[in-house]
């Protein structure tokens, strides 16, 4: 029995997607469990995307291969296994292992070609642009191809998409009023479901970014002592989000383009890789894993050794993948970078890479300048101002580990900052400093600063927080 | 605006916040940016006016970071002389503890006999990795020198749990002596043999599968123990087992363990 079936749009044409993006469309944790298996390419035949569809035969239980095809535009699935689950665990296998950068492009298949042949053209209601970021010159092929359909309104799915934000933002806005009207000790709040649903209703909304964020908050109520302050100040940058992607229009471009991103519009890496490079030699200085609901993140920060500019890498990995190890901590890469668009336009994208080297600590290290702890906290404040919502950003600071009433801070002549209470690092960063001043690479965040590197003379260490490797794959 | 009345007015804003606007109103903005900005677009509702100020006061108070005062620095560990372990022993030690713990012994006590002390990297994780175990926590603490007792002095989850005190002299005793491996009679003999006739026994007892799954264990332990000299000549033999040969995967895998332990005792010696 062939399944075909249709789900909402929350692609564009030609955009690969991201794991993140085909771990929403499971209907089920199992449904992801069960696919992961089968995400790797010797499990297919035939595989192959274009700019429609991505499509290849799985190696299964049955006598023959089941012929799985996904539109990726249209959003809609085709498989010839039994199963009722819709996506089933062959087409969410075949995304992950094109969004991971595994099928190749080919040509359609007929099965393919004749499921697809009876879809709706999807370039009838697609937007020509996936974000709302200005023009680049990428997508004026694009553009061009939808203006010689007159009799179609190329802007339409957009405006849609954009209606359905802004409801779902100012939904999520009342919300946030009903938590302060009724307190943030009423019970509900440490009911999961509270936070859950909402966050189900951002996505709904095509909100993701924040529904990431609602989701985080809730295992934040009733952690800590003063969870109330942290729930609190969460639910502030919330509001500020979800007023400010209501006023795209009114912002200033960066700042749109940073809001967008946060609330959760992709950019495509196609856009991004038709900016301009920037090229340096880029120091890799921390590295840090946090596990994100399903799937487990990690941050490379990287620094230009002539600029002095940070930059961040991102790679994703879902149960048994693994997560992206070309970027040693400690190495030194001359690369392009490209970054995405937004105030601090940290996040960026790796292009060519002319040629690597080892980054020998301290002697390099001296090159980028590390700060002192006043000079740290007024660059945090600095980014901060650029984008208020942050979670996250880097310093590089010399400064020595020091206690206070059960709390480690690091210090320096200049202040004192305290590290987040029982992160991984503390014990590494206190044995390699040996209690002196050293140069520490360290990821701000509102509970305080997460060492990831420590600078010694001859070595870099690498202290960050890592992840579970029982929940990666083996090669990670 | 000073950074106190703002965290003055955070903390009032938070006290609300739990009970409610329903409640209780919420505090006047402190003279300033906070109340030009609720004067410039008012809110109709007690709860719409907290949350603007919260969204404000949290984007003051992030921006605004300031350090707090400088605190004295912790004494520093007394000195120790001797030079650390390479930075690459320290991946090598990672791949002991994941594919070949039995090397670990030896691996610590060649640092602590070439004269070298644990990067300080590796004083954490060897404590806490060995805190059940008397002997060879105590083996990590003389690896580690005046660190180690200091590293537990600040985080006493570093330090031994078992019943057996690191000091005890039963202890001690065993701390600077490699512990014996299961090896049978009839490979005792290659212990003291020359090299190429260890290495030929093994190649030809794997080529002709006359060692098996059954002899894995001992086989192991035979390599981890066999004089350092001989393990050049046995990996390369091991090296050149027929792949056609039943015993193929062992034979890989010895060899594996010959290099690996033949790298980590060279990589220790003294530059």
């Amino acid at each position: 029995m062939s399944t075909v079936a249709t789900v909402s749009d929350p692609a564009t044409p030609a955009q690969v997607w991201q794991v993140e993006q085909v771990l929403a469309l499971a209907p089920r944790p199992s449904s992801v469990a069960a696919a992961q298996p089968l995400a790797v390419p010797s499990r297919w035949a035939g595989i192959g995307c274009d700019e429609r569809a991505v499509w290849g035969r799985c190696t299964g239980g049955s006598a023959e291969p089941y012929e799985c095809v996904v539109d990726h535009v249209g959003v809609a699935f085709k498989c010839s296994c039994p199963s009722r689950i819709i996506p089933c665990k062959h087409a969410l296998a075949l995304l992950l292992l094109w969004a991971r950068g595994q099928v190749p492009s080919g040509e359609t298949p007929g099965y393919a070609q004749t499921w697809l042949a009876n879809r709706p053209d999807p370039a009838a209601n697609t937007p020509p642009q996936p974000s709302p970021l200005p023009p680049k010159p990428a997508a004026t092929t694009t553009a061009t191809v939808h203006a010689a359909s007159p009799d179609r309104d190329p802007t339409s799915s957009r405006d849609d998409r954009i209606a359905r934000m802004a409801a779902g933002l100012a939904e999520l806005d009342r919300w946030l009023d009903d938590r302060l009207r009724t307190g943030l000790a009423d019970p509900v709040l440490a009911q999961y479901a509270t936070w859950d649903e909402l966050a189900a209703r951002l996505v709904d909304a095509q909100v993701g970014g924040l529904a990431n964020r609602v989701r985080r908050l809730a295992g934040m109520v009733g952690s800590h002592p003063d969870w109330h302050q942290h729930v609190l100040a969460e639910l502030g940058a919330l509001h500020l989000l979800a007023t400010a992607g209501r006023q795209l229009g009114l912002l200033p471009p960066s700042l749109a383009d940073s809001v967008a991103a946060t609330i959760g519009w992709q950019v495509r890496q196609a856009d991004v890789l038709a900016g301009v490079p920037h090229t340096d030699h880029w120091a890799v200085m921390g590295r840090s894993d946090t596990r994100e609901d399903r799937i487990e993140v990690r941050r490379i920060w990287l620094r230009g050794l002539h600029s002095g500019e940070w930059a961040m890498a991102l790679s994703f990995a879902a149960y048994g993948q693994s997560l992206d190890a070309t970027l040693t901590v400690g190495s030194l890469v001359h690369a392009d970078l490209f970054r995405y668009p937004g105030a601090l336009g940290l996040r960026v994208l790796l292009g060519l890479r002319h040629g690597d080297s080892s980054f020998d600590g301290a002697a390099s290290l001296n090159d980028l300048v590390a700060s002192s702890v006043a000079g740290a906290c007024a660059d945090v404040g600095a980014a901060i101002a650029a984008e208020p919502w942050i979670e996250r950003y880097p310093v590089c600071l010399r400064a020595a580990p020091a206690r206070r009433q059960n709390r480690w801070l690091l210090t320096d002549a200049t202040g004192s900052v305290p590290l987040v209470e029982g992160v991984t690092g503390i014990a590494a960063l206190l044995a390699c400093s040996g209690g002196q001043s050293v140069a520490i690479t360290a990821e701000w965040t509102p509970f305080g600063l997460v060492p990831l590197t420590v600078h010694l003379a001859d070595r870099v260490v690498d202290v960050g927080p890592t992840a579970d490797p029982s929940f990666l794959a083996a090669s990670a | 605006m000073t950074t106190l009345l703002v965290d003055e007015y955070w903390n009032q804003m938070v006290t609300v916040a739990l009970l409610g606007t329903d409640r209780r109103d919420p505090p006047s903005p402190p003279s300033g940016g906070l109340a030009d900005m609720a004067a410039d677009d008012p809110q109709p509702t007690p709860s719409q006016r907290l949350l603007q100020q919260v969204a404000a006061t949290t984007v003051v108070r992030r921006a605004g970071l300031m350090p707090g005062e400088p605190i004295a620095t912790v004494a520093p560990p007394a000195d120790d002389a001797r030079p650390i372990t390479p930075a690459t022993a320290t991946a090598t030690w990672r791949r002991i503890i994941t594919d070949w713990p039995v090397l670990e012994d030896e691996w610590v006590l060649t640092i602590v006999r070439v004269g070298r002390r644990l990067a300080p990297e590796l004083v954490s994780p060897l404590l806490v990795r060995h805190r059940t175990d008397a002997v060879r926590h105590a083996r990590a603490l003389v690896a580690a020198g005046p660190l180690g007792n200091w590293m537990i002095d600040w985080s006493p989850r570093l330090a031994c749990t078992a019943k057996q005190p690191r000091n005890a002299p039963a202890a001690l005793e065993m701390v600077a002596e490699l512990p014996p491996l299961a090896i049978v009679p009839e490979f005792e003999e290659m212990l003291t043999a020359k090299a190429f006739e260890v290495a030929s026994r093994l190649a030809e007892g794997l080529a002709t599968a006359q060692f098996g799954t059954a002899h894995r264990a001992v086989l192991v332990n035979l390599i981890a123990r066999i004089p350092s000299a001989s393990l050049p000549a046995v990996a390369k033999a091991l090296d050149r087992v027929n792949p056609s040969s039943p015993s193929i995967g062992h034979a890989f895998a010895l060899a594996d363990l010959a290099h690996l332990r033949h790298h980590m005792l060279t990589e220790l010696e003294p530059a």
